[in-house]
């Protein structure tokens, strides 16, 4: 039971968390040990260290994955890979997709053969990473082989 | 990283203790999160959406809609495929996540397999479209 307790506890303050180090704490997956408590003086506190396994989702710069396009305007786009946002300038876009205004925004090849829009499933490449205390920002690129457009969501399936 | 090398994953610099530790793919991710969560749908009366973090739900739909494999053992078959390669455990998730066509997308989306003379030469690259060929496979019959 008192494991248990622990357990919980430990799922409630570590799950979800983020670190520069780790990265997203996504799904805690096994208790290793329990170390002995320590009573913190003067309160009613008592610290316990606990070793775990986890799963963990951390973006490396140069590293290639495929997102989840959110929001498209003439800056560029903004991308979500799960918990990670990510953004691509205008400027590593290829230069032949122009920004289309309208109801959709998208940037379109001259052909029309390729679009990117909200919903669209692009493959990136992370140039650079921020981290701060709740959340991983990334910067990336679809300026190079193999990167861009997976599947158009306007496009019959 | 301060003081360190600067990280760079094309040239596999990940930090110590990621190239060390244990590196998942996106369907495998899939399969356990999956499994947390109907334990969790067991567990409790309420909807399990109201019970994990945003970060786990979050994560649970990128893996969802972007795992090449659906099935457990397709995916328990391309880890064992991959893993006769000699890749580190960085390059065997980016292969098995993104599924290049051909050897010549392999090398541009995973630039560290260029390294260590591990796939050198036109022996190299008949080793890599093996590699895609089983993955191909694998895919087919899942």
């Amino acid at each position: 039971m008192f494991f248990h307790i622990l357990v919980s506890k430990l799922i409630k303050d570590v799950e979800g968390t983020c670190s520069g180090r780790h990265g997203f704490v996504v799904a805690i997956t096994g208790v290793e040990d329990i170390g002995k408590g320590l009573i913190r003086e003067g309160t009613g506190y008592v610290t316990f260290p606990v070793k775990y396994q986890c799963v963990v989702f951390r973006p490396f710069k140069g590293e290639i994955l495929e997102a989840v396009v959110t929001m498209v305007n003439k800056m560029g786009f903004f991308a979500e890979a799960g918990p990670v946002q990510i953004f691509v300038s205008n400027h590593l876009i290829p230069d032949d997709m122009e920004f289309q205004s309208g109801d959709v925004p998208n940037y379109t090849t001259s052909d029309g053969s390729v679009k990117i829009q909200k919903d669209s499933e692009v493959r990136l490449k992370i140039i650079g990473t921020r981290v701060d205390a709740t959340e991983i920002f990334c910067i990336g690129t679809i300026k190079d082989d193999f990167l861009g457009v997976i599947n158009d969501p306007g496009a019959a399936v | 990283m301060s003081g360190e090398e600067e990280e760079n994953a094309a040239e596999l610099k990940i930090g110590e203790e990621f190239l060390k530790a244990k590196c998942l793919m996106n369907c495998e991710v899939a399969i356990i999160l999956e499994h947390k969560y109907e334990q969790i749908q067991h567990m409790s009366d309420g909807d399990p959406a109201s019970q994990v973090s945003q970060v786990f739900e979050k994560s649970l739909q990128y893996v969802k809609r972007f795992s090449r494999y659906k099935n457990p053992d397709a995916v328990r078959q391309v880890r064992e495929t991959l893993s006769r390669y000699g890749l580190a455990e960085f390059e065997l998730c980016t292969l098995g996540n993104l599924c290049p066509d051909t050897s010549g997308e392999a090398f541009a989306l995973v630039p560290s397999l260029r390294s260590g003379g591990r796939f050198e030469g036109d022996a190299g690259n008949d080793k890599i479209e093996k590699m895609l060929n089983d993955l191909s496979l694998i895919k087919k019959f899942e």
